[in-house]
């Protein structure tokens, strides 16, 4: 654990006269005041800036009275309702007027109670419909019900004149994802969708300042990325809680376990390439800057019970992209037997690699050189990147004119991406949502970025079951 | 929390107790995510990057652990420190607003010595939730939380044994509806006391068992406090155990019916080192 508590130390404040110029031999050779080299100029800026903006919009409640006071709505009080009400409530200027499930005995009122420990009075309701009629004041409705019901929920509250946040997937298909973007342009309403990496101020770096300013990979050729899972038990429900049958019909529902369980049914959800897929897939095509070309994938339910579980436990899927630099192939997988390696996304260009995934504790951003791409030195400078991890003393060949000192291999540089999230993984594209709202902020998400996202993950349940290569044309991302 | 954590239950249907222990890890999962001091947006983390006058809001279950910890540490005459000396005091909990606000920067916390207990504490009301009633969970064999023994038995089998030699068994105990915990020292491990910097001398294992409080009847919602939280509190006395004196342990036990200690010195120079134990004298 010793080693760990490295990556928790505070980094001292910039010298007086600002970052001093650096050759890259005071680089190499100034281990001892390498650690703190990194986090000089830009990078270590924007930290502040960063943790400063959260620290006041997290600080003592009396902060929030300059903030223009929300009134919201949540419809979707399950687990991924929780993480979201987790965050929003270290958000100031929110008030809770309603919370919405058709759980009412167990999640809706889990949820409502830790509201009102908040001092928050939320309204209970099980019918959105109901809530929309009773609650006038509300000026956005958070979404983060199962998604099959992405798209009614979010149409109504949009004609509603609310705006709404909804979480991934957009819709479990395409035709509710349009009536999505369709219903959010003709009321003029925000719509965020909830691929919240957009707002992940590691990931702004990374595409802003790494890829798209210094270009540190050069031309990225291929893509690699996963999100593989341990076998895990179905999810089940306390017997005394259980919802009565007429009202599980009622909102779509077989039984309890298809209730609990919906992201494995047809019809209901995407299976795991689109609940875990889609977050990653996203950002493929965000860092590339185009939409894929081509999907080939394979997959199928190799483990669990097909009676309960309809959609591809194990999907390996290739995606073509045709850049301005040139033709891409990105990889993903995901599996849910076995969590080996856990989930990161890995960017290869031919000057260098990035391995980023949005885990605070795993692949939380290193970047790698090439041996033959131009040094970094201007970017580490800057403050971009940390300074490389050095494997050995690289200046053996300079002081002995030797042609190669033969030793052990060398590794490739490793850089540290220097830009870390303090906050829960939802709360900075929360925080963009109500920014937009109140006029501050343009959304990081909006409805036509998540449905080309849609368009690409849901494209790869239908290119396993065609066993074909299946191509996209440039007007299928667009409405 | 980089252990292992373990239910054991009793009902007729596996899959049905298959999906509470597979709740029981999701919440533990969430507890990690808020109570490691290693992430950097937990909300440990947080409390430690504060600067003096700064403040950060937390969950609640953050919140209430930190609470349960201040008490202890008041308790315990700051033996039980989550600070580790650099001034659990100095943070102000405020568990309306939710919010911790350090009045001096540089207090770091590590909730290691309670965590676990908190987590199975959680877990526990989480399998009554279920309605599991007959059920056995803990966090890496240290934080044991019992709640109605299986079927035909009068309570759940249990054993203390010596963290420098395991195979030899100090002492059995039946026990049901309370929490054990365990704190010792293998060869080569050393526990600091938090109120003098100094390693701790003479003492190789303490246990605490809490009788875990009746369960509240009342219309309580799922999973909203006040906690039980017996195996928090059983965590954080083993490891002020390990530091108190003898006597200061005799009157936290005496002044509290029915928690029970053991403690197991040092060897002597023979090499023995026989089990203590505390209790409240039992009324008459």
């Amino acid at each position: 654990m010793a080693g760990e508590e490295d990556k928790n130390k505070v980094m001292p404040p910039i010298a007086a006269g600002g970052p001093r110029k650096l050759d890259r031999r005071d680089v190499l050779k100034g281990l001892s005041t390498v650690p703190a080299l990194g986090l000089f100029g830009y990078a270590w800026q924007q930290q502040r800036q960063y943790d400063q903006a959260t620290l006041q919009a997290t600080a003592a409640p009396a902060a929030a009275g300059d903030v223009q006071e929300l009134n919201i709505a949540l419809i979707g009080a399950g687990a991924q309702g929780q993480v979201l009400t987790d965050a929003m409530l270290r958000i100031p200027g929110l008030r809770f007027r309603a919370v919405c499930d058709v759980w009412t005995e167990y999640n809706l009122r889990r949820v409502v109670n830790i509201l009102r420990r908040f001092k928050h009075e939320p309204n209970a309701y099980e019918d959105y419909r109901e809530m929309l009629d009773k609650e006038k004041e509300l000026d956005a409705v958070v979404i983060a019900t199962p998604d099959f019901w992405h798209a009614p929920h979010t149409v109504e509250c949009l004609k509603a004149g609310k705006h709404v946040y909804c979480e991934k997937e957009m819709s479990n298909t395409l035709e509710g994802a349009r009536s999505m973007v369709a219903a959010a342009r003709e009321t003029g309403k925000l719509l965020q969708i909830g691929h919240q990496r957009r707002s992940n101020p590691r990931y702004l770096h990374c595409y802003e300042k790494l890829l798209n300013e210094a270009k540190l990979l050069g031309r990225i050729v291929t893509i690699n990325g996963q999100w593989n899972r341990a076998v895990a038990a179905d999810l089940g429900a306390p017997d005394r809680y259980a919802i009565p049958e007429e009202r599980l019909k009622q909102y779509g529902f077989k039984n309890m376990h298809q209730f609990r369980n919906w992201r494995w049914y047809k019809g209901l959800g995407g299976g795991p390439i689109v609940d875990l897929g889609s977050h990653q897939i996203d950002i493929y095509t965000w860092f590339l800057g185009t939409n894929p070309s081509a999907v080939m994938a394979s997959g199928g339910l190799l483990y669990y019970d097909p009676a309960t579980h309809e959609w591809y436990d194990t999907v390996m899927v290739v995606y073509d992209y045709q850049t301005p630099q040139g033709p891409v192939k990105a990889y993903y997988q995901t599996q849910t037997t076995n969590g080996s390696q856990g989930y990161f996304e890995n960017f290869m260009g031919d000057q260098g690699t990035l391995l980023i995934s949005e885990s605070e504790l795993n692949y939380a951003g290193k970047i790698y050189r090439d041996p033959n791409a131009p040094a970094w030195d201007e970017w580490i400078q800057k403050g971009y990147i940390s300074a490389p991890k050095l494997q050995e003393l690289q200046s053996q060949e300079e002081k002995s004119g030797a042609i190669a000192d033969v030793r052990e291999s060398v590794s490739p540089d490793e850089h540290t991406v220097p830009v870390v999230l303090r906050d829960p993984y939802h709360q900075p594209h929360l925080q963009n949502f109500f920014d937009a709202v109140r006029g501050k902020a343009k959304l990081n998400c909006p409805p036509e970025v998540g449905y080309e996202s849609a368009v690409s993950v849901l494209k790869v349940n239908e290119a396993i079951d065609a066993k074909s290569i299946l191509a996209f044309k440039p007007e299928d991302f667009h409405i | 929390m980089a252990t292992i954590f373990e239910v054991h239950t009793a009902h007729p249907d596996a899959q049905y107790a298959a999906q509470a222990a597979q709740a029981v890890f999701d919440l533990v999962d969430r507890l990690e995510r808020e109570l490691s001091r290693f992430l950097t947006n937990s909300d440990v983390a947080r409390i430690n990057g504060l600067a003096a006058g700064a403040s950060t809001r937390v969950t609640p279950t953050t919140l209430e652990c930190l609470v349960i910890a201040r008490h202890l540490y008041d308790l315990t005459g700051g033996a039980f420190d989550v600070s580790i000396g650099t001034g659990l005091p100095l943070l102000e909990l405020d568990p309306d607003g939710l919010v911790v606000r350090a009045r001096e920067g540089g207090v770091r916390i590590d909730l290691g010595g309670i965590g676990k207990g908190y987590a199975v504490d959680l877990a526990a009301e989480l399998l009554e939730e279920w309605d599991l009633g007959a059920s056995l969970v803990h966090g890496g064999f240290s934080s044991v939380l019992v709640l109605e023994p299986p079927p035909a038995l009068e309570g759940w089998a249990l054993t203390l044994s010596d963290p420098a030699a395991p195979a030899r068994l100090l002492a059995r105990l039946s026990a049901r509806q309370a929490a054990l915990s365990a704190s010792g020292l293998r060869k080569g491990d050393h526990i600091r006391d938090p109120r003098t910097g100094e390693a701790v001398r003479g003492r190789r294992a303490a246990w605490t068992l809490v009788p875990r409080p009746e369960t509240a009847k009342a219309d309580r919602a799922p999973r909203e406090g006040p906690r039980m939280a017996a195996a928090a509190v059983a965590d954080a006395l083993t490891t002020a155990f390990m530091l108190l004196g003898l006597e200061e342990i005799e009157s936290i036990c005496a002044a509290s019916p029915g928690l029970e200690a053991w403690v197991l010195p040092e060897a002597g120079a023979d090499g023995s080192a026989d089990l203590m134990h505390f209790a409240a004298p039992v009324e008459p």
